[in-house]
C-alpha cells in the first residue's frame, strides 16, 4: 500500500497492515483432515497513525476481533505484514517476530476486551490483575508495584483501596475500568479496544467512553476501536474502516465515511442505524440475503449478491481497496461514479436542559458532573 | 376511575384505556436469596392498549425483564401484590394472571395462544436437541392444526417472514448450525406462529448488527399492523425506541419513573433521569471531540435501600432534604392526562 506513504509522511504511521491474512482450517471427520478454511480475515491493508482512533465497523463474523487478535500476534496471521513503529526498536514486522522476540515489543501494545464478566481472572484480586503484566514484564514488585497499581487504579477512577477485591465484587463498567487500568500499566502506544463499550449501559458507556478519550490525550495513546454501534464510532473515531467478510471495504475519515460514503455496503450499514428521534421514522430499504460465510465466500465482489448496483464485472473480479483521493480508501469498481446517501446529522433534536428548583445555580448547568 | 375490565377502583394517576390487552397495577416482585431480600418490582403499574407498542426502558437490574417474566409467569421470584389484567380481545374475557397457577393449564394455554416471549438469550428458549422447524411446527401443532403437513407449511411460512433465506434448509437445521442471528430470528418465529395477541420482546435485538436489527423491528411492525398485536418492548437502544415505540415507561430501580407518549419522551422529557440518558446517548454529527454527558455513579446494588427517590444518589437537581427522605408519587405532568412522572420537582 505505498499510497499511504505517498499521502501521510510515514513517520506518522504507528502501524500499517499489508495483505493481511488469518485463515482457521476447517477440519472434519475421524482423522481430523482439514476439508477447507474460514478465511476470518483475507488480505486487508490498513494503517493507523500515531494518536488518532482508527474505528473498525462491521456486521457479526466479519473478522473484526480476529484482526485485533492477529496485529497483537495474540493469533499467528497467514499472511502479510504488520509493522508496528516501536518507540525503542523502531519499525518491525510483528508477523516475521517469533514469539521470544515479542517479549520486547509486547508492552506497547495492549488489548482490552468486550465481555466485563469475562475477561477478568476470577480468581486473581483487582491489585494482581492490574498488577501481572508489571510483574510478567519484570516492571516493578514489592512496594512499588503496589503504588503502580494504586496510580492505575486511581486514574481510571476506581479507588485504591478496592485492591484486595475481587472482579464479582463489582458492576460491568467498573470491571471496564479495571480491564483498562491493566492495559495501561505497561504505558503502551496502541491499545486495541475490542467492543470496549458494547456491554454497558449507555450512561455508563458515556462514562467509560470520556475515560478512554481522557487518557488518549493525557498518554498520546493510538487506538484500534473494533464496536459494531456505528453511533458510538462515530463519536470516538478520528477514521474509520469498514469489514465486510473478512476484507476492507472502505477506509476513510470519519466525516467522509458517514456523510460521504463511497461504498454500496457502507450506505446500508448507515441506513439502518435506527436514529433517536420519534419525528424521523425510517424503513431502511432491506439488504437481500445474509451474509456470507467466510468459510464459502461468493466469487469476485464478496458483496455482489446483496448489492443493488452490482453489474456483470462485480461477479467476476474482486476490486481492490484504492485510495479515490484524499486517503479515502473504497473496494469497489464502481467508487467514483455511485451517488450514495449518507446518514443526516441529529443535532435537530432538542437536547432538553436538566431542571433546576433550588436558588439560582452557581454554575453554568450545561453539563452533567461525571 | 372505574375499571373497565373488572369494575375495581384503580388509582387516579394511572393511564388507562378502553381498549387495553394487558394492565398491569402495583406489581410488586421479591426474590429471596442467601444475601437478602431483593425488591425487583417496587409497585409496577402500566397499561398497553390493542395493537399499541409501549417501551420499557432503563439500565439493567431495573427490572425490565422481570416485569415481562411476571406477566408470562415465569419468573423464578415471588409476586407479593399488585395484579396483571390480561384481555383475550376475541372472547373479550379479562384474567388475572398473578391468580393462576403458574404451570396449569390455563397458564400454558396462555403461553401457547395469546402471549409470546422472545428472551434476550436466544439459546434459552431453543430446544439443541431438535431441528429449528420441529420446535415450530410442534407449537403449530400442540395449539393450531393437528395436519402435520399443514403445521410444516406454517413453520416454513413464518421462518421466511422473518427474513430466512432459504426457509426449507433452516427448518433442517439445528440451532448451533445457526449463526446468532438467525438463531434469534428462528425464536422470533416461534414467538410468532401463534400470532399473539401480546408480545413481549425482552431486548430482541439487542445482539444483532444494525442490518438484521432493521429487518426484525420492521417484521415486529408487520405483526402489529397485520393482526393486531400489542407489543411492549424492552430495551435500552434510544434509537430503537424511538422507532419503534407508541409509548414508553422509564423504568428505575424497580419502578416507573416516567411514561409518556414517545413524542413526549424525546420533545419533552420530565424526570432528570429520563433526561440525563438522552442525554448521554452519542448522536450522529454531534458534538464529536467533545465529552459525552455521562450520569455519576451507578445503579445501588439490589441489596440496599435508598431512602427517599431512589435517584436522589445520582440526581443533579436533587432537593436536600426533601429528595433524600421523602418517596415522590407518580403525578400527572400539568396539563397532561397522557404523561406522568415521579419526581419532586413536579408536585
Ligand atoms: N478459532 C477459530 N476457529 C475457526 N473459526 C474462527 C475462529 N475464530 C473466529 N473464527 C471465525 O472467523 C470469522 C471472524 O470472526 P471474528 O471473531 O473476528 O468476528 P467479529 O467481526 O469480531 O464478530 P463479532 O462482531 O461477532 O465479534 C467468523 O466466521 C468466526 O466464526
Ligand atoms: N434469580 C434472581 N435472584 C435474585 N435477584 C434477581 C434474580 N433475577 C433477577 N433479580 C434481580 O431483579 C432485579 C431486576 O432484574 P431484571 O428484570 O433482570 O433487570 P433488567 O431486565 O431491567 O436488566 C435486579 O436487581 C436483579 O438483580
Ligand atoms: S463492486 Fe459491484 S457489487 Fe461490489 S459494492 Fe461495488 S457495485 Fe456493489
Ligand atoms: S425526586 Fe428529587 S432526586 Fe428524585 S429525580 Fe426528582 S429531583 Fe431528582
Ligand atoms: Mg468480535
Ligand atoms: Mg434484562
Amino acid at each position: 500500500m505505498e499510497t499511504a506513504r505517498k499521502n501521510g509522511k510515514s513517520d506518522d504511521i504507528l502501524l500499517e497492515v499489508k495483505g493481511l491474512k488469518k485463515h482457521f482450517p476447517i477440519q472434519s471427520g475421524f482423522l481430523r483432515r482439514v476439508t477447507g478454511y474460514v478465511k476470518a480475515v483475507d488480505g486487508i491493508d490498513f494503517y493507523i497513525k500515531k494518536g488518532e482512533t482508527l474505528g473498525l465497523v462491521g456486521e457479526s463474523g466479519c473478522g473484526k476481533s480476529t484482526t485485533g487478535r492477529t496485529i497483537l500476534r495474540l493469533l499467528d496471521p497467514t499472511a502479510g505484514e504488520i509493522v508496528f513503529d516501536d518507540p525503542n526498536i523502531g519499525k518491525v514486522d510483528l508477523a516475521k517476530l517469533k514469539r521470544s522476540q515479542l517479549k520486547q515489543v509486547r508492552p506497547n501494545m495492549q488489548i482490552i476486551f468486550q465481555d466485563p464478566f469475562s475477561s477478568l481472572n476470577p480468581r486473581l484480586t483487582v491489585g494482581q490483575i492490574v498488577g501481572e503484566p508489571l510483574a510478567i514484564q519484570g516492571v516493578a514488585s514489592g512496594q512499588a508495584l503496589k503504588d503502580r497499581v494504586a496510580e492505575l487504579l486511581q486514574e481510571v477512577g476506581i479507588r485504591p483501596e478496592n485492591m484486595t477485591r475481587y472482579p464479582h465484587a463489582f458492576s460491568g463498567g467498573q470491571r471496564q475500568r479495571i480491564g483498562i487500568a491493566r492495559a495501561l500499566a505497561l504505558n503502551p502506544k496502541l491499545i486495541v479496544c475490542d467492543e470496549p463499550v458494547s456491554a454497558l449501559d449507555v450512561s455508563i458507556q458515556a462514562q467509560v467512553l470520556n475515560l478512554l478519550e481522557d487518557l488518549q490525550s493525557k498518554y498520546d495513546l493510538t487506538y484500534l476501536f473494533v464496536a459494531h454501534d456505528l453511533s458510538v464510532v462515530e463519536h470516538i473515531s478520528d477514521r474509520v474502516a469498514v469489514m465486510y467478510v473478512g476484507y476492507i471495504v472502505e477506509m476513510a475519515d470519519t466525516d467522509s465515511l458517514y456523510y460521504h460514503p463511497k461504498h454500496p455496503y457502507t450506505e446500508a450499514l448507515l441506513a439502518a442505524i435506527p436514529k433517536p428521534d420519534p419525528r424521523r421514522r425510517t424503513r431502511p430499504v432491506k439488504l437481500p440475503g445474509d451474509v456470507p460465510s467466510p468459510a464459502n465466500p461468493p466469487s469476485g465482489c464478496y458483496f455482489h449478491p446483496r448489492c443493488r448496483y452490482a453489474k456483470d464485472i462485480c461477479k467476476a473480479e474482486r476490486p481492490p481497496l484504492r485510495d479515490i483521493g484524499n486517503e479515502h480508501w473504497v473496494a469497489c469498481h464502481f467508487a467514483e461514479e455511485l451517488q450514495l446517501q449518507g446518514v443526516t446529522r441529529l443535532s435537530e433534536i432538542p437536547v432538553i436542559e436538566l431542571p433546576r428548583r433550588q436558588a439560582p445555580a452557581p454554575a453554568p448547568t450545561a453539563a452533567t458532573p461525571a | 376511575m372505574t375499571n373497565a375490565v373488572t369494575g375495581a377502583e384503580t388509582s387516579n394517576v394511572q393511564i388507562v384505556s378502553e381498549d387495553d390487552v394487558v394492565r398491569v397495577q402495583d406489581l410488586k416482585l421479591n426474590f429471596y436469596t442467601a444475601l437478602g431480600v431483593v425488591r425487583a418490582l417496587n409497585g409496577v403499574s402500566f397499561n398497553i392498549p390493542r395493537g399499541k407498542v409501549l417501551g420499557v426502558v432503563g439500565e439493567s437490574g431495573c427490572g425490565k425483564s422481570q416485569t415481562g417474566l411476571s406477566i408470562m409467569q415465569l419468573t423464578t421470584g415471588r409476586i407479593e401484590g399488585g395484579s396483571i389484567l390480561f384481555r383475550e380481545f376475541n372472547t373479550g374475557e379479562a384474567i388475572d394472571i398473578t391468580r393462576l397457577e403458574k404451570n396449569g393449564p390455563e397458564m400454558r394455554h396462555i403461553r401457547g395462544n395469546n402471549i409470546s416471549m422472545i428472551f434476550q438469550e436466544p439459546m434459552t428458549s431453543l430446544n439443541p436437541c431438535y431441528t429449528v422447524g420441529n420446535q415450530i411446527e410442534e407449537a403449530i401443532l400442540l395449539h393450531q392444526t393437528q395436519d402435520k403437513a399443514e403445521a410444516r407449511k406454517r413453520a416454513v411460512d413464518i421462518l421466511q417472514k422473518v427474513g430466512m433465506p432459504n426457509p426449507e434448509r433452516i427448518a433442517d437445521s439445528y440451532p448451533h448450525q445457526l449463526s446468532g442471528g438467525m438463531r434469534q430470528r428462528a425464536m422470533i418465529a416461534m414467538a410468532l406462529s401463534c400470532t399473539p395477541t401480546l408480545l413481549i420482546a425482552d431486548e430482541p435485538t439487542t445482539a444483532l448488527d444494525v442490518t438484521t436489527e432493521a429487518q426484525i423491528l420492521d417484521l415486529m411492525r408487520d405483526l402489529q399492523n397485520e393482526i393486531g398485536t400489542s407489543i411492549m418492548f424492552i430495551t435500552h437502544n434510544m434509537g430503537v425506541v424511538a422507532q419503534m415505540c407508541d409509548e414508553v415507561a422509564v423504568m428505575y430501580l424497580g419502578r416507573i419513573i416516567e411514561r409518556a407518549t414517545i413524542d413526549d419522551i424525546f420533545y419533552d422529557p420530565k424526570h432528570p433521569y429520563t433526561i440525563s440518558l438522552l442525554r448521554s446517548i452519542p448522536r450522529l454529527g454531534v458534538a464529536r471531540g467533545e465529552k459525552l454527558e455521562s450520569i455519576k455513579g451507578t445503579v445501588p446494588d439490589p441489596y440496599s435501600t435508598v431512602t427517599g427517590c431512589p435517584f436522589h444518589p445520582r440526581c443533579p437537581a436533587a432537593i436536600p432534604g426533601l429528595c433524600d427522605a421523602v418517596m415522590p408519587d407518580e403525578t400527572f405532568v400539568a396539563g397532561s392526562r397522557t404523561h406522568t412522572v415521579r419526581c419532586h420537582l413536579y408536585t
